[in-house]
């Protein structure tokens, strides 16, 4: 696979069809890979895909690095499904030009969450790594563990419906279809079966380990506005200390952001540094949007976003309270 | 030095917390900390290193500075009871001396003045640092870069695990009232020295190859202009994990936080990273880029600090590695400078 994706993004070099593409490299530690951008034949070598390859690569279309897009370089890059819908996402948006991008979906069965890992390793540092077909085998001073990939990969993507990039120009393996995922919104469900107070004491007891790092919202590729409202201080819209109210202010203000946009990648949950568990409210919102508008983000470039389009049938239950 | 068994290890904490705030490893993966402790049996012993440093000891996130109320200032009172910290590493204990040249005695040159931070003093002046040798630096460690080591001795009281027991040494007047507070204590002998020397030889093996960081300071200012900062900023995302990980990374905000003349004013953590962090009142950024700002964290790291102070702002313990949500490796951005091969 990895071969086949080499062997392809030569040929694009080759071809003259790109000018640069982003992937994924292999990293310095055993289990993360780094993003990458090669910009001639010779450098298809270096590019992997395989479990680590955690990012969201899209992000690096928008933000500080909007001017890769403005440049009109032809642009390949590399795409899990999420990513992929990004792109979608960006496209409906008018963030890029479809036509300048040469999208290579990768085959996807789920990214590692390292914090699973490091559970199961009991806290020890993972030195070794060797990934086979149904299981990865973790090794370091004194230790070697198989795991089951499905117990280590992010929890997003145990509820991903869209593994496999729904829209590529190329595609490295063969593409399976949307699959029907059974209970994506247990969580949310049982969530809203708590009282009032103790959904209050577990978003208090899960957010207060943030540090305010903005790690989740700069990994995110459905963040770009230029100027992000935590960041504005005029007028100042939230505390900066991470006190609980301002730090849920944020990450409630970013949730609703991103309603109608969210891939449901995961790139947040993986980059935070204090391992908070934001799947909850990514899927709390998911499942609104699904609800009331039948919607999911990053699908089809010629559907309007959910919240930029209105339909008469849509639920108006919220209007009479 | 002196020998305890950890069994007594719980007695040694448990005499401590009466008279200081003990402050310890807890917690595990990227929550783990040091935190403030009661007892014995919350201290997470198996850690090669916390993920959070240990620099929210004496310079919080959130510090307030001073509350007012229509015109009446109060300055909030200083903590009751002097720190203590436990197991301490080598370079995080080196971290704090380094933050101290800027907070604590700024006089490092004869034309700085004199300036001492008087929150970050009072409690560093009274505090107890014990640190404990690393037996098991990660490989995300690169401490022997920046001129330190596992075993380097630091802080008021040195510490080595030898299995059963701690080894415990006095290195200052502060550290050696702690110690003769200890009960059943017997005196280490040659036999604990072999075994030290052992550990050690152990640990340094651990470590990766060598890099001297000396022409470093030259380097990077010299390629100030360089198209290399666009390539190792391409892939940064501009967060403050690095930052905020970081046990030297210094810089702060101030804000009041307050409305009709009640409020407080404070301090708090901020991080080169952040666009806000330079943006001036006419809405000018000086470093309006990423790649400005991916600059400006290296550049201060290893040549301004080292202009101001004689050596590297950074010492080598390894969490901006561990903690990059794109593994933009210091280590990689470091050799790259220095001409060794490395790929960024």
């Amino acid at each position: 696979m990895v071969k086949m994706l080499r062997d392809t993004v030569r040929k694009l070099f080759d071809e003259k069809k790109v000018d640069m593409v982003i992937g994924w490299g292999e990293g310095t530690l055993p289990l993360s890979a780094t993003p990458v951008f090669i910009e001639n034949a010779d450098e298809a070598d270096t590019l992997i895909w395989d479990e680590r390859c955690s990012n969201n690569l899209a992000v690096y279309l928008t933000k500080d690095k909007r001017h890769l897009v403005k440049s009109g370089k032809k642009i390949g890059i590399v795409v899990k499904g999420c990513d992929s819908r990004s792109l979608v996402l960006y496209a409906v948006e008018n963030q890029i030009k479809r036509e300048n991008l040469v999208v290579i979906g990768v085959t996807c069965d789920g990214v590692i969450d390292i914090k699973k890992v490091m559970k199961r390793t009991e806290g020890k540092e993972v030195l070794d790594l060797r990934i086979g077909d149904k299981d990865i085998t973790v090794g370091g001073r004194g230790f070697e563990t198989v795991v089951a990939k499905k117990e280590i990969i992010s929890d997003f993507c145990l509820h991903c419906a869209h593994p496999d990039a729904p829209v590529h120009d190329l595609f490295i393996g063969q593409p399976r279809p949307a699959n029907e995922k059974a209970d994506v919104y247990k969580i949310v469900d049982d969530f809203e079966k708590l009282s009032a107070d103790e959904r209050w004491n577990s978003m208090v007891e899960s957010y207060s380990k943030c540090v305010r790092c903005y790690a989740c919202r700069n990994v995110c590729p459905s963040c770009y506005c230029n100027e992000c409202f935590v960041d504005q201080n005029d007028p100042q819209w939230i505390g900066k200390s991470p006190e609980i109210t301002d730090t849920l202010i944020f990450h409630m203000g970013r949730n609703m952001h991103v309603a109608g946009r969210c891939v449901e990648c995961g790139a947040c949950e993986r980059a935070c540094p204090a391992d908070i568990d934001l799947l909850l409210l990514n899927k709390k919102i998911a499942k609104e949007i699904s609800e009331r508008f039948n919607y999911e983000a990053g699908l089809d470039i010629d559907e309007k976003p959910a919240l930029a389009s209105y339909c008469e049938n849509e639920k108006q239950d919220f209007i009479m309270g | 030095m002196i020998k305890i068994e950890k069994s007594k290890f719980s007695v040694f904490i448990q005499n401590l917390v009466g008279d200081f705030t003990v402050f310890a490893p807890v917690g595990e993966g990227r929550q783990s900390a040091f935190d403030e402790v009661a007892d014995a049996e919350s201290v997470n012993t198996a850690l090669q290193n916390t993920v959070q440093s240990p620099k929210s000891i004496f310079f919080p996130q959130t510090e307030v500075l001073f509350t007012y109320n229509d015109g009446d200032v109060q300055i909030p009172e200083a903590a009751d009871k002097p720190f203590f910290l436990w197991g301490v590493r080598a370079c995080d204990a080196r971290s704090i001396m380094l933050v101290d040249k800027v907070f604590g005695r700024a006089k490092q040159r004869p034309d700085d003045p004199a300036f001492e931070d008087p929150y970050w003093k009072a409690k560093l002046d009274t505090a107890v640092i014990l640190t404990l040798a690393c037996n098991e630096p990660a490989s995300t460690c690169f401490c022997h870069w920046t001129g330190d080591g596992p075993f380097e001795q630091a802080g008021d009281l040195w510490a080595v695990d030898v299995g059963s027991s701690y080894l415990i040494e006095s290195l200052t007047e502060k550290g050696k009232a702690v110690l003769e507070r200890i009960e059943n204590a017997s005196p280490a002998g040659k036999t604990e020295a072999a075994e030290i020397d052992s550990l050690r030889t152990q640990a340094e093996s651990y470590l990766g190859d060598l890099v001297d960081l000396s022409e470093l300071k030259d380097r990077m200012k010299q390629m100030w202009d360089d198209p290399a900062w666009d390539d190792i900023a391409a892939k940064c995302v501009n967060c403050g994990a690095c930052a905020y990980a970081c046990p030297t990374c210094h810089c702060f905000d101030v804000q009041d936080e307050g409305k009709k003349g009640k409020g407080k004013r404070i301090r708090l953590w901020d991080a080169c990273m952040f666009p806000l962090f330079t943006k001036e009142a006419s809405g000018h950024n000086p470093r309006g880029q990423a790649a400005d700002r991916v600059r400006q964290r290296f550049l201060h790291k290893f040549s301004y600090y080292w202009d101001n102070y004689g050596e590297s702002l950074c010492t080598g313990c390894g969490r901006c590695i561990y903690v990059c949500p794109v593994n933009l490796d210091i280590r990689t951005v470091v050799k790259r400078f220095l001409d060794i091969d490395a790929a960024v």
